[in-house]
């Protein structure tokens, strides 16, 4: 009796394949658009309705949006290339951009966007489109890492609950007052990874890859001196909790359990922040010698080559970069404009948090386009841990990290 | 009899050992099951069961993220990939195992290098080749790619040289065809092997996730693992809604293990013959 269910359970389920087909995504008339993006949960309705809004005023025009996973979006996107299958549009990482550039997979998109509208676009995000001197893509998102500071821990310790700390040196002072060792309470929590190291290196005026892009330059006299403060909250003047180490107390965990009273993040972060219940801050990343500057991370929109109508294309891309659309995006979702008009309309009395994002992405600097990012991570990372956990010193670690990292970008 | 002190003391330690490893094995499970029952923001408060216990997250995985739809496609894949694949692994080992034919060796060994290969490789080639036939968006292309299994035919192989070549020979004898032969000795006796390849098949199905998400290319397609991916965002995850929903996700695996255990178990018949 049950293998005769199993026998009718085999052949239904191969009906169900046989039949279940025929769902086709292949023919597209010049008026349709597909893109493959990237949105959050919260993103995705949002950037649906814009669609909407873009096919109303255009019609004829058809956008097929097909949602990915954010981890497997590059895999994707790579094999769908591999067999011209890609899509029209696709949002990608900022650090994934020159990538596609440099393998020629992305339509040159000078042409389309006139000089009018760059003008409005945000600099900083604007670079990340940028590769070899021709513009690739249209930024739909910027972000960077400000400092994030608990009330309640401050108010504890005897310090200004609306005030953080403006320079490296005042965040020391704080950090003492604040780290209570016995509880197991640290005044700060980092991260290790060189993304997240270039609020150091930018404060400190330490430059990232030479003009031409072909040698790495962290290991300067100021790459050393930056990355010397990280190791030496830590290890000189111990207000750094180790949660960069394996089995450390991770920087946004022990934010929330009230571990660390300070830590890096990005805006991303200030939605599930206040979930929690906790009373927090943001401020600027304290100055260094140069001043406060974040780094930059974000998405941009790009279209390929072989989109047979790169101007509809490019005119979708404007439209999501535009005043209202991206005034629209950021008081939805409180994140950061890419539009400077669409800026100047948070003000810090209605959008506290996100008006301290916004001030320090106007002197944020972004990383210049490489196509092996990714791998200068990989490199660097060990070399960072080493130099962190006191293995190495900075000089030496900064040195083989960067000899490597020139082998990379010399060779190939 | 008395009990001797020594084996009452092996077993004592034989068991708070097992107990501190069982713990370690399902605090992970233990903690998907509660944070799936945490508010969002709470997944990692510190107190370790929820003071206010919410279906919320069940309910929003089902309905805002179609959760059940990707269920009834992760079950489609899977059964029917499993079913095929242990199918097809089942004869080619018995033929393997048992027959003699020309060049059965060297097929076997040519066969067995291409387990070397690393299967990230075959992604692209199987890829070109789907699109080729057309059949992008299907649960076609999901599922045939994988129905050969070379490892799958190397298990059993492996299972059924073990199986004495005297008991086929006694059903022969007793005038049994080679169909009957196949299926009233051979697989009733490679019951508790099929069971593991079949687990194992489908447990590789059920938990593939870039195969399934190059194919597909729309939401509707999308399987169990693909879904769950969604909750991963550039910098922040949704913690307590993709926890509800690896709580669904592991309950074919879970149902299936209760079941077939006593495969596991109930394991040799071999005894049966004696050399």
């Amino acid at each position: 009796m049950t293998k005769k269910l199993l026998l009718a359970a085999v052949i239904v389920m191969a009906a169900v394949v046989l039949v279940g087909q025929g769902c086709g995504g292949g023919q597209e008339s010049a008026a349709t658009l597909t893109i493959w993006e990237t949105y959050n949960d919260e993103e995705h309705p949002v950037f649906k309705e814009m669609v909407q809004r873009f096919e109303e005023a255009h019609p004829g025009v058809t956008i097929d949006v097909v949602r990915l996973p954010f981890a497997g979006a590059e895999p994707k996107i790579q094999t769908a290339l591999t067999t011209r299958t890609e899509p029209d549009i696709a949002r990608v990482d900022v650090s994934f951009l020159p990538k596609l550039a440099g393998k020629n997979a992305l339509a040159v998109l000078d042409d389309y966007v006139p000089e009018e509208f760059l003008a409005d676009v945000f600099p900083v995000a604007l670079k990340s489109c940028m590769y070899e001197g021709s513009l690739y893509g249209l930024p739909d998102q910027t972000n960077g890492l400000c400092l994030f500071y608990n009330r309640e821990l401050f108010r504890e310790a005897g310090l200004d609950p609306d005030r953080a700390p403006a320079t490296w040196d005042e965040l020391i002072i704080y950090g003492k007052k604040l780290t209570r060792r016995e509880d197991g309470v640290f005044g700060l929590g980092l991260r290790n990874s060189l993304w997240w190291s270039f609020p150091f290196f930018n404060t400190y005026g330490a430059e990232f890859l030479s003009e031409d892009g072909t040698r790495c330059l962290l290991n300067s006299p100021e790459g050393i001196a930056a990355f010397q403060l990280k190791v030496d909250l830590f290890e000189k003047h111990g207000i750094e909790g180790g949660a960069w180490r394996a089995g450390g107390i991770q920087n946004d965990l022990g934010f929330q359990n009230e571990r660390y009273a300070m830590i890096m993040n990005g805006p991303w972060a200030v939605k599930s922040l206040k979930r929690t219940g906790i009373d927090f801050g943001v401020g600027l990343i304290p100055a260094g010698p140069v001043g406060s500057h974040t780094n930059v991370g974000g998405n941009d929109l790009v279209v390929f080559k072989s989109c047979p109508n790169p101007e509809l294309a490019a005119e979708f891309l404007m439209f999501v970069a535009n005043e209202e659309n991206q005034r629209n995006w950021a008081l939805t979702l409180g994140q950061i404009p890419v539009n400077l008009k669409a800026m100047d309309a948070i003000t810090s009395e209605e959008h506290p948090y996100l008006a301290v994002f916004v001030e320090q992405m106007r002197t944020a600097i972004p990383r210049p386009p490489t196509p092996y990012y990714p791998e200068i991570e990989n490199l660097m990372i060990p070399e960072m841990q080493a130099a962190l956990d006191g293995s190495k010193t900075v000089k030496a670690a900064l040195d083989t990290a960067v000899r490597e990292i020139d082998k990379l970008l010399a060779g190939e | 009899m008395s009990v001797r002190p020594t084996s009452v003391l092996r077993t004592v330690v034989l068991y708070v050992g097992l107990t501190a490893a069982a713990v370690v094995v399902l605090f992970p499970f233990f903690w998907m099951v509660v944070t799936a029952f945490k508010e969002p923001g709470q997944a990692f408060s510190a107190e370790i069961l929820p003071s206010q216990p919410t279906l919320g997250n069940f309910r929003r995985v089902l309905s805002d993220f179609g959760f059940g739809r990707y269920f009834a496609n992760s079950v489609i894949v899977a059964t029917t990939a499993a079913v095929f694949a242990t199918m097809f692994a089942t004869c080619a080992g018995y033929v393997f195992a048992k027959k003699q034919f020309f060049m059965k060796d060297r097929l076997f060994t040519f066969l067995l290098i291409s387990l070397m290969i690393p299967g990230m490789m075959y992604v692209v080639p199987q890829f070109a080749i789907i699109n080729k036939l057309g059949w992008m968006n299907t649960y076609r292309a999901m599922i045939i790619p994988h129905l050969a299994n070379v490892f799958g035919l190397f298990l059993m192989r492996q299972y059924m040289m073990t199986i004495p070549g005297e008991l086929l020979d006694a059903a022969r004898m007793d005038g049994a065809g080679e169909w009957q032969v196949f299926r009233k000795v051979m697989i009733p006796l490679s019951i508790p092997i099929i069971a593991t390849l079949f687990l194992l098949t489908f447990q590789f199905h059920w938990n593939n996730f870039l195969w399934q998400l190059i194919v597909a290319n729309v939401e509707r397609l999308y399987t169990v693992p693909v879904g769950l991916a969604m909750f991963k965002s550039a910098h922040e995850e949704l913690y307590t809604l993709k926890m509800a929903g690896s709580c669904i996700s592991v309950l074919p695996i879970a149902v299936l293990f209760f079941f077939a255990q006593r495969y596991f178990i109930e394991g040799m018949t071999m005894g049966a013959v004696k050399e």
